[in-house]
C-alpha cells in the first residue's frame, strides 16, 4: 500500500470529527467596511498603507504620476520593470527612455528600483494584490531595495473578501491563471532582533505606491 | 528533532536561573499578546468573538471533510503543475527531500521557516546527504548559527538579547561590531541574498492549502518565503495534512485571522498564494514544485478524542498568553512546539510517557483557549491528558498515593474531620514559614510557604454556626406573643 493510501484509509476509518456541525453560513468580513463611499475607501487605503510604512503618492494626473516615478528612480539609470502593458500608466516607456533610464534584465539582482503595476488594491489593509505571469516577473517586486507599484484609484476594493468575490465572479480559472499571487502589505520587515522593527529584511525596504486618481485617458 | 519533553522540570529549573532570558521572553510575549488583542478586537469584542467562532467553524468543516479535501487538493495541485508526495512519518519526509535533491543535483538549499522540518529533523538528514542547508528567516538563521532549537513558533529567537545576537554575528560571520539592529539586519541580508541566488532548492512550509484551487499559501514578513519559492529552480513545500482548507472564502478569513493572532498585524507583509511552478512565457519562478503532505502522527490524532487540536493554525497566541510559557520560556518544553499547544501536541505526537510532565505544565487558567483564534479547548485537553497519564500508569507513585489518600478523605465526612483535626494537632510543632524537613514533602515547600490552618476547621465552624442559628430561631419564636 502506498503512503497516500495508508494515510487516506486511516482517516476514512473513523467517524470524522465535527460531522454533525452545520456548514458555515455567510461569513462576516474580517474588516467591516462601507463599500459605497468611494472617496472614503480611497482615503482609507492611503491611511492604512501609510501606517504600514508605504509611501503613497496621490497623483491627480498621469503626467504627475510619470514625473513621480522618475523622481523615485533618480539618480539611477537602470531599473527592473514589468512589461509596460501591465503597468496602468501610458507613456511611461517613453518617459523612462527620454530620461535615459534603461530596463535591466529581470534577473539582475544589482538594480535598486523595480517598477510593477498591481492587480488590485485593498482599502481595509492598505495592501496591493500582485500576480505573477508572462511579462510580470516575481522578482521585480522582490529583489530591488525600492519597489514602485503603479495603481489606479479605480482598482481599490474594500477588502480581501471583496477581491475573492471578484475572482469568483470572473470565472473558474481567474484565481489559478496566475502562477502566483502575493498580497503586499508594506515593505519587508522583521522584529526578530530584540523586537526592534527593521524594514527591508529580505525584500524591498521601501514601497512607493503611485496612485493615479484621474479618469483613464482614452 | 530530539525529544527532551520528559526533562521539563530540569529544563525549567535551568531557565529559572537565567533572568535576562526570562525578561526578554516576558517583554516579547506581553507585547505580542497586547497587539493580538488590539488587532482581533479592532472592531469591538462582539465582532472579534464572531471572527473566532467563524474561524473555528471553517477549521471544523475542513477537518470533517479531511480525506476528501486532501484528494481534491492533490488533484488540483497536480493539474496546476505541482508534484504531490505523501509521507507517513519523519523518515519518509527526509527520504523524499533527499531523492528530490539527488534528482535535481542540489548541493545548496535555502529554507524559510517550517516547523515540520524541525519535527522531522530535515536539516540533519540533508547535511548527512552532503547538502548545505541555510535557514533564511532571520530568527531561524540566528538559532541555526547558535546551534539551538527555536523557542517560539512565530518568533524563534524570542529568548535572545540584541547583544547575544551581535556577538554571534561577530564571532561566526565576522561582522564588524555594532549595536545597531538595522546594521546587523543589513549584514544578514547581504549574507543571505547571496545564498538565495546560488541555491538550487528552496524549502518552505505551508500555512494553508486551498483544496478547491490547489493553492499553497504562505505568510511571511521578511520576504524570505518569497525568495526561496521564487529564485531556486526547485521548490519543495512541507505541509501537514491538517493544513488543507475547503474554499477561497475560508482562506480569506483564516489568512487574516492568523497574523492578527500571531503578531497583531491585519495582514502579513506577504500573503502569498502559489498556484504553479514557472509557466511558459514567464521569466522566473521555480521549474519544479513539490508539495509533500506530511502525516507524522496527525492521522493518529485524527482518530483520537483530541482531533480538535488539528484545527490549530500555528499563530502562537497561546504561547504569548500563557503564564507558564512566560515563566520558563520555550526551550523547557523540550520539543518543536512549546507553550500550551506544545503541551498538548508533544504528548500526542511523541508519546504520553516521553512527554509526561507537559500536561501538568499548566495552571489551567484558560487563557490559551480564550486567545485561540480557533477557540481550541486546550485546557480541557490538558485535563484529559492528565487523566490519560493516570489511566496509563505514568504517574509518580508518591503523587498517586497522595491523591488516593485525598480521594478517601474527600468522600467521607468522618475521615475528613479526623484528618482536619489531626492537621490541627500537628500544626503547632511544624516550623512556621519554613521548609518542611520531611523527605518527599520538602520539595513542596521549597518554593512556597506552608500555609497556616485556620484557627478552627471549616466543618466545625459551620456546625457551630448552624447550632447557633437554630438556637437563635428557637429563642425568637419563644419571644412571639
Amino acid at each position: 500500500m502506498t503512503s497516500r493510501d495508508a494515510i487516506l484509509r486511516r482517516l476514512r476509518a473513523v467517524k470524522p470529527p465535527y460531522a454533525d456541525e452545520p456548514p458555515p453560513a455567510e461569513y462576516l468580513p474580517v474588516v467591516p467596511l462601507d463599500a459605497s463611499d468611494r472617496a472614503a475607501l480611497i482615503d482609507r487605503f492611503v491611511t492604512k498603507a501609510e501606517a504600514l510604512s508605504s509611501v503613497v503618492h496621490r497623483c491627480a494626473s498621469e503626467e504627475q504620476a510619470r514625473a513621480t516615478v522618475l523622481d523615485i528612480i533618480s539618480p539611477d539609470d537602470r531599473v527592473l520593470c514589468w512589461d509596460f502593458v501591465h503597468i496602468p500608466l501610458p507613456g511611461l516607456a517613453e518617459a523612462l527612455d527620454r530620461a535615459g533610464i534603461a530596463i535591466a534584465p529581470p534577473d539582475d539582482a544589482s538594480v535598486r528600483v523595480g517598477i510593477t503595476g498591481a492587480d488590485a488594491a485593498l482599502a481595509a489593509t492598505g495592501s496591493l494584490v500582485i500576480a505573477s505571469g508572462a511579462g510580470k516577473p516575481r522578482r521585480t517586486s522582490l529583489l530591488p531595495l525600492v519597489h514602485v507599484a503603479v495603481a489606479r484609484a479605480e482598482q481599490i476594493l474594500p477588502h480581501m473578501e471583496a477581491w475573492i468575490a471578484e475572482m469568483r465572479a470572473r470565472g473558474d480559472n481567474a484565481f489559478t491563471d496566475p502562477s502566483s499571487i502575493v498580497i503586499v502589505s508594506g515593505p519587508s520587515r522583521t522584529a526578530d532582533i530584540a523586537m526592534e522593527l527593521i524594514l527591508g529584511m529580505h525584500g524591498p525596504g521601501a514601497l512607493h505606491i503611485v496612485l493615479i486618481e484621474s479618469e483613464k485617458q482614452q | 528533532m530530539h525529544n527532551e519533553a520528559g526533562q521539563f522540570i530540569a529544563n525549567a529549573r535551568q531557565a529559572l536561573a537565567n533572568p535576562p532570558m526570562l525578561a526578554a521572553v516576558k517583554r516579547a510575549t506581553d507585547t505580542a499578546d497586547r497587539k493580538r488583542d488590539l488587532a482581533m478586537f479592532a472592531d469591538g469584542r462582539e465582532h472579534g468573538e464572531a471572527l473566532r467562532q467563524q474561524s473555528a467553524t471553517a477549521r471544523h468543516r475542513a477537518l470533517s471533510q479531511l480525506p476528501a479535501l486532501l484528494e481534491q487538493a492533490e488533484e488540483r495541485l497536480t493539474a496546476n503543475g505541482a508534484t504531490v508526495l505523501w509521507a507517513v512519518d519523519a523518515a519518509e519526509v527526509c527520504r523524499h527531500v533527499q531523492e528530490i535533491a539527488a534528482r535535481h543535483n542540489v548541493r545548496r538549499v535555502t529554507k524559510s521557516k517550517s516547523m515540520i522540518s524541525e519535527e522531522v529533523g530535515l536539516n540533519d538528514a540533508l547535511i548527512a546527504a552532503g547538502i548545505d542547508v541555510l535557514e533564511t528567516d532571520l530568527g531561524e538563521f540566528i538559532i541555526q548559527l547558535a546551534a539551538e532549537p527555536p523557542s517560539h513558533i512565530v518568533t524563534p529567537v524570542i529568548h535572545k538579547s540584541k547583544e547575544t545576537i551581535r556577538d554571534l554575528f561577530v564571532e561566526r560571520l565576522g561582522m564588524p561590531p555594532t549595536d545597531d539592529a538595522q546594521t546587523m539586519a543589513r549584514f544578514a541580508r547581504e549574507h543571505l541574498r547571496a545564498a538565495f541566488l546560488s541555491s538550487e532548492m528552496g524549502i518552505s512550509g505551508g500555512n494553508f492549502i486551498i483544496a478547491e484551487t490547489g493553492t499553497l499559501c504562505l505568510v511571511t514578513n521578511e520576504g524570505n518565503g518569497r525568495m526561496v519559492t521564487t529564485l531556486p529552480p526547485v521548490h519543495v513545500a512541507l505541509v501537514g495534512i491538517e493544513k488543507v482548507i475547503a474554499t477561497l472564502e475560508d482562506y480569506a478569513l483564516l489568512t487574516q485571522v492568523l497574523p492578527r493572532s500571531a503578531t497583531g498585524q491585519a495582514l502579513a507583509v506577504y500573503t502569498h498564494m502559489i498556484n504553479a511552478p514557472r509557466r511558459t512565457g514567464e521569466d522566473d519562478g521555480p521549474e519544479a514544485l513539490y508539495v509533500i503532505l506530511v502525516d507524522n502522527g496527525r492521522s493518529a490524532i485524527y482518530e483520537s478524542e483530541y482531533a480538535e487540536v488539528l484545527g490549530c493554525i500555528r499563530c502562537g497566541a497561546c504561547m504569548n498568553a500563557c503564564p507558564i510559557y512566560e515563566a520558563v520560556g520555550g526551550h523547557a518544553y523540550g520539543w518543536v512546539y512549546p507553550g500550551p499547544i506544545g503541551a498538548v501536541l508533544t504528548p500526542l505526537m511523541t508519546g504520553l510517557k516521553e512527554a509526561s510532565p507537559l500536561p501538568n505544565a499548566s495552571s489551567l487558567c484558560g487563557k490559551c483557549k480564550e486567545v485561540c483564534p480557533i477557540d481550541i479547548d486546550l485546557p480541557r485537553m490538558l485535563l484529559n491528558l492528565r487523566r490519560d497519564l493516570v489511566v496509563q500508569g505514568h504517574t509518580p507513585l508518591p503523587w498517586l498515593a497522595g491523591m488516593r489518600a485525598w480521594s478517601v478523605a474527600a468522600r467521607s465526612p468522618r475521615v475528613f474531620d479526623a484528618a482536619a483535626r489531626a492537621a490541627h494537632a500537628v500544626q503547632p510543632v511544624l516550623p512556621k514559614g519554613k521548609k518542611l524537613p520531611l523527605g518527599p514533602l520538602a520539595g513542596w515547600t521549597a518554593s512556597r510557604e506552608l500555609p497556616q490552618l485556620a484557627a478552627q476547621p471549616f466543618r466545625a465552624w459551620w456546625s457551630e454556626r448552624e447550632k447557633r442559628a437554630a438556637q437563635q430561631k428557637a429563642e425568637e419564636s419563644d419571644d412571639q406573643p
